[in-house]
C-alpha cells in the first residue's frame, strides 16, 4: 500500500464523514461554474440589460467563492479535530510530522479533486436547464448550450487555488497538538457550564437593541441605523448562543418542580451540553441562513416592486405627437399593424393638447379638455370628473392647501382657478414641456387664438393611448419606436414624438429581476447545504457517545418509546434553535426592509415576506425529517 | 427463596458463524443473597448478564426473575420490569456527562415520575451513606473513579430494585476505591437486603460475595460458598481459577488487602 493508496483508503472508507461535506462544496462547484458559463456566453454580450444581470452573476461568484472557502475552512478543522484520535495513533505508530501533514494534504486534495470534477459535471449536465429558464426569463429567442473552454477553466482555476489553499491550511492545523493530546482525543473539552452572566445580559441587551431600532425605525425612517442594528445582532447572537440560552437553561433547571420531571432532566442536560459544545456552530449557522433568507427575500421583494409597475403606469401603450410630427401617421400605422400580428384587441383613445401661455410666468402651459381625460378614465374604471367653467386641475400633482392658483392664459384671456390636483392616471411629463392642466369643455373650447410664439400647427400636441387588456403581451409592440427613443436619449436629439411602453418595460424589469432571484436563490442553496453540512457533521460526530448514553437509558429501563422521544428531544436544539433565532432575525429584517419600501414606493412585501419565510422552513423540515430518520436508524429505536 | 432461576439457558448468536454464548446453564439466585460470577475472558459473562437484565432474551431454556418470566414481557413490559426491579452498576460508570452526582442519582425516580420532595428526601439520605455529600453539585469528569462509581451505585439503589446487577465494578478503580466499593456493596446486600448479582475478573471483588459461580465456555463450571474467613475464601477462589486454566490475564487483577 503506497501513501497514496493510504490516503486515498482514507478518504473512501471516512465517506459518512465526509458525505455532507463533500456534497456542499461540489453543489459550490456546480453553482460556480453555471454562473460561469452564462458569464461567458458568447451570444448575450453586448445586449443593454442583461449587462445588469451578468454584473449579478459576477457578484454572485465572488460571494460563492468568499463563501466556501470559510465553509470549507472551518469544516476542516472541525474533521482534523474529530480525527484526532486517529492522528494520534498513526504518530505512536511512528508517521513524521511531514508525513501526516501530507497525508491530510493528499486527502484533502483528492477531496478537492473530486468535488471539483464532479461539480462541473453536474454544473454541465444542469446548464442547459439553466439556460432554459434565463431564455424564458429574459425572452430570448435562442440560448444555446456551447463548449467553450473558458468557464471550465475558470472553475477549474478558481477552485484548485481555494482547495489547494485549503489543504495548507490543513496541514498547519495538524501540526501543533502532542500525541498525548491527540489520543485523548475529542472529548477533551467537557468544562464545566462556565457561561457568564455579563454575556447572558449583554446577548439579551443587545438583541434588543438591535430589535428595538427596528421597531423605532417603523416610525422614524433612518437607513443609517441599519449597520448599528447588523452589528448588534450579529455581536448579539453570537453571545446569545455562547451565553444567554445557557443562562435560561441554567434558571429553569434551578426550579426542581419542573426541571426533575420524567425525561426533562436527561434532556435538558444534554441540550445545555449540545449548546455548549456548538455555540458557534450555532451561530454560525444561525448567521448564515439569515442572509439566505435576506438575500431571497430582497429579490424577491424586487419583484413585487416590478409588479407595482403596473400601477403607475396604467396605460398600455402610449404615443404621444407634438405638432408637426411628419411620422405620425405612419408610426400609428406600424403600431396598429403590430397589435394586429401579436393578436391583441385595443381601444384607441386620442386627445389634444394645447399648448398656451400663462400670464403670470409668461411660460407654456399645457391644456387638457375635460372629456378626452374622463374618456381616457372610463376605458382604466378610474372615476370620472366635472368641472364647471372657471374651474381647472393640475394634471398629475397634486395641489396643497395654499398653493391654489388663479391662471390666466394670456392668448384667449381665459381664467381658471386650480384648487385641486388630477392624479387617477400619469402621463409621461417627458411627454409634455411645462405643466398641465385640465380646462372644463366650455373653456377648452374658448381657446381659438394660437400659441403666441408660434402657429396652430405648433401649439397642439396629441396623445394616443392604445388601451390593450392583455397589457403583458405587448413586448413586441413598437421594438423600433423603443429604440429611436433609446437612441435619442443616448444621443441627446430631440423626437417630434414620444413613445412609452410599460409592457416592454414591464418585461424588462422583471426578467432582470427574476434573473436576480434566481442568482440569489442559488446562492442561498448554496449557504442552507453549508448549514445544513455543518449540522449533520455534528451530528456524526457525536453519533458514538450518544449511542453510549441511549445504552445507559436502555439498561435503566426506559422504554424505546421514551428513548424515541429523547433523541427526538436532543435534535430539536441543532435545528431549531439556530434556526428559531435566524427566522427572528429575518423577521426583523424584513420589517426594516418594509420601512425602506414604503418610503421609495409605498407597497407591501409581507407577502414575499411570508412566502420566503415558509418555504425556508418547509426545507429546514424536510432535513430535519431525514436527520431524524438518520439518527434513530443509528441508534436502532425503529424496532420494537 | 429463590430470586432469580435460570433453567437450562442457552444463547446462540446467529451470524456468519452462528456461535453459542450460554449453554444449557441452570442456576438459582437466592433472596438476599451476594452472587459473583467468574470465569476466563469469552465464557459469556456479559452475555449472562444481559440474559438477566432483560436486554437480551435466552435462544432456549426459562429464566424466572421474581416470579416474572422476561421472555413473556413485551418491550415496553420489559422496560418497566427494568425500572422498577433491577438496578445497574457498569465498570465504566456510565454515568451521563451532563448530569451532575445528584441529577444522575434521581435520574430512575424522575423516569417514574415521583413528587419531588420524596426525590430529595432519598437522594439526601444516599448520599449520605455513600459519603459524596462534597461532589454534590460536581459533574461526572470532576470525580474520581471511586466517587464515579459510589455515584453509579447510587444510581443503582435509590428507586430500591429487589436486584442489583454489577457488570465488573472495580474494573476501573485502584484499590483502595475498589475496597469501598466491595465493603458499600456488602453493606447494602445486608442492611437492605438486597440481591446483588455481581459479574467479576476480579478474586479479591469476589472474594466479598456469599457465593461464586464459575463459568466456562458459557457452561456451569463450578461453585463456592464462603464458610469461613474471606481469605481463606479468596484462596480457594485462586485454586478454582488456577483449576480452570484461565489466561495469565486473568489472574493480573490480583491484589492483597
Amino acid at each position: 500500500m503506497t501513501f497514496l493508496q493510504f490516503a486515498y483508503r482514507n478518504v473512501i472508507r471516512n465517506r459518512r464523514v465526509y458525505a455532507a461535506y463533500f456534497m456542499a462544496s461540489s453543489f459550490s462547484v456546480m453553482v460556480f461554474f453555471i454562473y460561469s458559463m452564462l458569464l461567458f456566453h458568447p451570444s448575450i454580450e453586448n445586449q443593454f440589460i442583461q449587462e445588469i444581470a451578468f454584473m449579478g452573476m459576477a457578484v454572485a461568484d465572488v460571494v460563492l467563492v468568499i463563501f466556501t472557502l470559510f465553509f470549507l475552512l472551518y469544516s476542516l478543522s472541525a474533521f482534523l479535530q474529530a480525527r484526532s484520535k486517529e492522528f494520534g495513533i498513526l504518530q505512536q505508530l511512528g508517521m513524521d510530522r511531514s508525513q501526516l501533514q501530507r497525508l491530510v494534504f493528499i486527502e484533502t486534495m483528492i477531496l478537492g479533486v473530486v468535488a471539483l470534477a464532479t461539480g462541473i459535471f453536474f454544473g454541465y449536465i444542469f446548464t442547459k436547464l439553466f439556460f432554459m429558464v434565463i431564455r424564458a426569463m429574459l425572452v430570448l429567442d435562442t440560448l444555446p448550450l456551447y463548449f467553450s473552454p473558458e468557464p471550465f477553466l475558470l472553475t477549474a482555476v478558481v477552485f484548485t487555488t481555494l482547495f489547494i489553499v485549503i489543504s495548507i491550511a490543513g496541514s498547519i492545523f495538524i501540526r501543533q497538538s502532542a500525541i498525548i493530546q491527540l489520543l485523548s482525543g475529542s472529548t477533551q473539552s467537557r468544562e464545566t457550564a462556565h457561561f457568564s452572566k455579563v454575556g447572558a445580559f449583554l446577548s439579551f441587551g443587545l438583541l434588543a437593541v438591535a430589535y428595538g431600532l427596528v421597531l423605532y425605525c417603523l416610525y422614524e425612517m433612518n437607513v443609517w441605523w441599519s449597520p448599528v442594528i447588523i452589528l448588534c445582532a450579529i455581536a448579539g447572537s453570537y453571545y446569545f448562543f455562547k451565553d444567554g440560552i445557557l443562562y435560561l437553561i441554567h434558571k429553569l433547571q434551578r426550579n426542581k418542580q419542573l426541571y426533575w420531571r420524567s425525561l426533562r432532566i436527561v434532556t435538558f442536560s444534554d441540550a445545555i451540553e449540545k449548546i455548549r459544545e456548538n455555540a458557534r456552530m450555532y451561530f454560525i449557522v444561525t448567521m448564515v441562513s439569515t442572509l439566505a433568507i435576506i438575500s431571497v427575500g430582497v429579490v424577491a421583494s424586487l419583484t413585487s416592486f416590478a409588479n407595482q409597475y403596473r400601477e403607475s403606469n396604467p396605460i398600455s401603450v402610449l404615443y404621444v405627437s407634438e405638432s408637426g410630427n411628419p411620422y405620425e401617421a405612419s408610426h400609428i400605422d406600424q403600431l396598429t399593424s403590430d397589435f394586429y400580428k401579436e393578436n391583441l384587441t385595443y381601444t384607441l383613445l386620442t386627445a389634444p393638447v394645447t399648448k398656451q401661455t400663462s400670464a403670470a410666468t409668461n411660460r407654456p402651459v399645457q391644456l387638457l379638455r375635460e372629456t378626452d381625460i374622463n374618456t381616457i378614465a372610463a376605458v382604466l374604471k378610474e372615476p370620472l370628473i366635472d368641472l364647471e367653467p372657471g374651474e381647472g386641475m393640475r394634471f398629475g400633482q397634486e395641489v396643497r392647501d395654499g398653493q391654489e392658483q388663479l391662471i390666466h392664459l394670456r392668448e384667449n384671456t381665459i381664467y381658471f382657478h386650480v384648487d385641486e390636483g388630477y392624479q387617477y392616471f400619469p402621463l409621461p411629463e417627458a411627454a409634455f414641456d411645462g405643466p398641465a392642466y385640465i380646462l372644463s369643455d366650455e373653456d377648452f373650447e374658448r381657446i381659438v387664438n394660437p400659441y403666441l410664439y408660434g402657429d396652430w400647427a405648433s401649439s397642439v400636441t396629441t396623445v394616443f393611448a392604445f388601451h390593450v387588456p392583455d397589457w403583458l403581451r405587448t413586448d413586441k409592440v413598437g421594438l423600433t419606436l423603443d429604440r429611436e427613443m433609446i437612441a435619442s436619449y443616448e444621443g441627446n436629439q430631440e423626437l417630434p414624438f414620444y413613445f412609452d411602453n410599460p409592457g416592454l418595460n414591464y418585461s424588462y424589469i422583471s426578467s432582470t429581476f427574476s434573473l436576480l432571484l434566481v442568482t440569489g436563490l442559488l446562492v442561498a442553496a448554496v449557504l442552507i447545504l453549508a448549514a445544513g453540512s455543518f449540522i449533520y457533521f455534528k451530528f456524526y460526530t457525536n453519533l458514538e457517545k450518544d449511542r453510549r448514553q441511549f445504552e445507559v437509558l436502555r439498561h435503566m429501563g426506559l422504554t424505546n418509546q421514551e428513548l424515541r422521544r429523547i433523541a427526538n428531544r436532543q435534535l430539536y436544539p441543532q435545528f431549531f434553535l439556530p434556526w428559531g433565532l435566524a427566522m427572528l432575525h429575518a423577521t426583523f429584517s424584513f420589517l426594516f426592509l418594509q420601512a425602506v419600501w414604503v418610503d421609495i414606493a409605498a407597497m407591501s412585501i409581507a407577502m414575499e415576506m411570508l412566502i420566503v419565510l415558509g418555504a425556508f422552513t418547509c426545507i429546514q423540515a424536510v432535513y430535519y425529517l431525514l436527520i431524524r430518520w438518520r439518527y434513530f436508524a443509528h441508534l436502532q429505536l425503529h424496532t420494537g | 427463596m429463590a430470586i432469580v432461576t435460570a433453567d437450562h439457558i442457552t444463547k446462540i448468536y446467529d451470524g456468519k458463524v452462528a456461535h453459542s454464548a450460554i449453554n444449557q446453564l441452570s442456576f438459582e439466585v437466592e433472596q438476599g443473597e451476594f452472587l459473583a460470577i467468574m470465569g476466563p475472558s469469552g465464557s459469556g459473562k456479559t452475555t449472562l448478564l444481559n440474559l438477566l437484565s432483560t436486554i437480551d432474551q435466552p435462544t432456549s431454556g426459562s429464566l424466572t426473575i421474581n416470579d416474572q418470566n422476561p421472555q413473556t414481557l413485551s418491550a415496553k413490559q420489559a422496560a418497566i420490569f427494568r425500572r422498577e426491579q433491577l438496578g445497574f452498576v457498569f465498570q465504566d460508570f456510565n454515568l451521563l456527562p451532563a448530569l451532575t452526582v445528584e441529577e444522575n442519582m434521581v435520574l430512575p425516580l424522575t423516569l417514574a415520575n415521583q413528587p419531588v420532595e420524596e426525590m430529595k428526601e432519598r437522594v439526601d439520605r444516599l448520599i449520605q451513606d455513600l459519603h459524596l455529600e462534597q461532589v454534590r453539585n460536581h459533574f461526572p469528569h470532576e470525580l474520581s473513579g471511586g466517587q464515579a462509581q459510589r455515584t453509579a451505585i447510587g444510581r443503582a439503589l435509590i428507586h430500591q430494585p429487589q436486584i442489583v446487577l454489577a457488570d465488573e465494578p472495580t474494573g476501573n478503580l485502584d484499590s483502595k476505591a475498589s475496597k469501598d466499593v466491595l465493603e458499600l456493596l456488602t453493606k447494602i446486600n445486608r442492611e437492605r437486603m438486597t440481591t446483588i448479582v455481581m459479574v467479576t475478573h476480579d478474586p479479591i471483588a469476589a472474594s466479598y460475595c456469599d457465593r461464586v459461580l464459575f463459568i466456562k465456555d458459557g457452561e456451569y463450571f463450578n461453585e463456592i460458598y464462603k464458610e469461613d474467613l474471606r481469605q481463606t475464601f479468596f484462596q480457594r477462589i485462586l485454586n478454582l481459577l488456577s483449576l480452570l486454566g484461565g489466561n495469565v490475564n486473568d489472574l493480573s487483577t490480583v491484589r492483597l488487602s
